[in-house]
């Protein structure tokens, strides 16, 4: 097994062998990112084709400083966000009335009872605009003016963005609860 | 303080569950990957590997190669056509051929020995069926060949029988006719393409004859008509022949000129008469001249013009060009506005201006807030919009299409909630609408 170390260097010199154990050891992994940012995974592997062509050629700018994930992920992340402005036209605008009911009422959700797929479920069912705030302001950790800037939008759209998505998502996933603790009494 | 909780609750939760979540990807991928990645890397240049920069210093070096040494065996083959005895013999087609045959055979005898003696067989061969009076459609064979090289035909078969056959027909055509006299007249002799002109033949007293028209056809008709595709320059070589031999030959230049083209096209492809101000798109070709008929009586010789319509209506715009030799060529389309642009939509929320009414009063930039309910659409000319709550009351009637509802009745602000909307009326071809649906009345809290 080679290590990272000797894999950069080897994708550096653009040698296939290197190339196939990087995919290898990381394409899950970065495809669990690229699923965040996605409607299915379709468009998922899209995405993680586009950042792994993306990683070859530019494995000689990694610094070696820092965790090599962290870049892989990063760029990952910016390959979402190219993705995401280039499919702007063809997305559907989401009918307003879907999302306007909000309940409120629970306060917090058990850690261990949703399993990561059904969360990423949740995110893929988002709107396309919601994911995208939501992931970056969530999960990736950016603030709002900077999603603002990548993202190409006003600071208050990432904002109430981010706070609708919220709610889409607790109504969604206070749905989802209310279905496993029903099954579960059952059973 | 409880929802600022609650949102770190859902942080939290997708950021634990998701950050390093691994999904395993289909097989497909990777070698999908790997086969892009294969071709990119072709396109860029890396020393240590094959890719199209090498391929094109290959091409290059081995065309470069290929070129110089086929170049090297050109330079040695080239002497010889342009010594070829054809080239230098000039003749005016109205003339009899007059060439000095023993002559040019043997100043060129050395270098082309072999042309010489097939001209020579050439000679042997044809003199027999020249006087064999049967075949005459045989016997022009070999002449043709002779008079069609003055007319710029680069053929090297008829260059050899050039010798054998003029000295024959000089020996035989001498004194019948006179060297200018026009033999044929045409009904035209320029035009345009496509051009039809009829050749009237004004012999009389002979055995056939053979029309060549210089664009590859040829006829052996009294009066021919012939019809010319394509622009250009034409000799037309009328050649007569008696009963030994050619009597006649005589040419006249037929000018072509090339056909215009007329092409436009109509902008907006939708258009809403009689708003909108319709700029046609001229696409022509090998034209000057341009003469727009609108349809509407009106018309106009600008290159793209620009016209307004008063009323709508479906029209038959025409074009019509001309080249400056007076060609021309027309584009007629028939009802060029058939094709709807008109419409009308509502959106399906609004949010009411909770301070008071607005009096539904709306443009596209003040309402960007969704105060008012409001369509979009065009080339309405008549309209009723009408409103009703869930129980049927109407809340809300408008015949001014720039009026809409900004959601209170009666003073009071509407609860949220969904409406019903009916809208009826016409557009401005004079099609009618109706439609009907429900907006939803969302509170600003």
């Amino acid at each position: 097994m080679m290590s990272d170390q000797q894999i950069i260097e080897g994708c550096a010199k653009h040698d296939r062998k290197a190339q196939q154990l990087l995919y290898d050891k990381y394409s899950r992994f970065l495809l669990g990112v690229c699923m965040r940012y996605a409607q299915d995974k379709a468009e998922a592997e899209d995405i993680l084709q586009d950042s792994f062509l993306k990683i070859f050629f530019n494995i000689k700018d990694f610094s070696g400083t820092g965790s090599f994930t962290g870049w892989l992920r990063k760029v990952a992340v910016n390959t979402a966000i190219t993705h995401y402005h280039k499919n702007l036209k063809y997305r559907y605008h989401v009918e307003i009335e879907e999302y306007v009911s909000v309940e409120t009422g629970v306060n917090s959700f058990e850690e261990d009872f949703f399993t990561s797929d059904e969360l990423s479920k949740v995110l893929n069912e988002l709107p396309t605009g919601y994911r995208m705030v939501f992931n970056l302001y969530a999960v990736e950790g950016y603030k709002h003016k900077e999603i603002a800037e990548i993202l190409g939008i006003d600071t208050n759209t990432s904002k109430s963005q981010y706070s609708r998505a919220k709610a889409v998502i607790r109504d969604k996933l206070e749905k989802l609860g209310k279905l496993k603790s029903n099954y579960s009494e059952n059973s | 303080m409880k929802a600022k909780k609650q949102d770190m609750s859902i942080r939290e939760l997708f950021r634990q569950k998701l950050e390093n979540a691994e999904i395993v990807p289909d097989a497909l991928v990777g070698t999908k990957l790997m086969s892009k990645l294969t071709r990119r890397e072709f396109l860029r240049f890396y020393p240590a590997r094959f890719n199209i920069y090498y391929l094109g210093g290959i091409l290059v070096a081995g065309i470069t190669a290929a070129f110089i040494l086929s170049s090297g065996i050109l330079n040695s083959d080239q002497l010889a056509p342009s010594n070829l005895p054809g080239e230098r013999i000039k003749t005016d087609s109205t003339e009899y051929l007059n060439v000095p045959v023993e002559q040019s055979v043997t100043q060129k005898s050395d270098k082309l020995s072999e042309n010489a003696t097939e001209s020579i067989k050439n000679k042997v061969i044809s003199r027999p069926k020249v006087e064999s009076k049967m075949e005459p459609a045989q016997k022009s064979e070999p002449r043709e060949n002779t008079s069609v090289i003055p007319a710029g035909v680069n053929d090297s078969f008829s260059k050899r029988g050039l010798f054998s056959e003029s000295s024959a027909d000089k020996n035989k055509l001498q004194g019948r006719f006179r060297t200018d006299e026009i033999l044929f007249e045409p009904s035209d002799t320029e035009g345009c393409a496509p051009l039809k002109i009829r050749f009237y033949n004004k012999l009389t007293d002979y055995d056939s004859c053979r029309w060549t028209f210089g664009d590859g056809g040829s006829s052996s008709k009294k009066n021919p008509e012939w019809i010319f595709d394509v622009e250009g320059e034409y000799k037309v070589v009328l050649k007569v022949f008696g009963s030994d031999g050619l009597l006649a030959i005589s040419s006249t230049i037929v000018t072509v000129y090339p056909k215009p083209l007329a092409r436009f096209e109509i902008s907006p492809e939708k258009v809403v008469l009689p708003d909108d101000e319709i700029r046609f798109l001229n696409y022509s070709a090998d034209a000057v001249k341009f003469n727009w008929d609108f349809g509407d009586g009106s018309s106009s010789e600008l290159f793209e013009p620009l016209h307004r319509y008063t009323k709508f209506g479906n029209y038959n715009i025409r074009l019509k060009v001309s080249s400056e030799y007076g060609c021309s060529d027309s584009l007629v389309v028939l009802n060029a506005f058939s094709g709807s642009a008109y419409f009308i939509d509502f959106p399906n929320a609004f949010v009411p201006n909770p301070e008071g009414p607005t009096g539904g009063f709306y443009s596209s930039k003040s309402d960007e807030a969704a105060q008012v309910f409001h369509p979009v659409f065009s080339g309405v000319s008549e309209y009723q919009l009408k409103i009703f709550s869930k129980l049927g009351i109407i809340i809300f009637e408008s015949s001014d299409i720039n009026i809409g509802w900004d959601g209170y009745f009666k003073g009071q602000l509407s609860n949220s909630g969904v409406y019903i909307w009916k809208v009826r009326g016409n557009f401005r071809n004079g099609e009618p609408f109706i439609k009907m649906g429900d907006v939803t009345l969302l509170r600003n809290l």
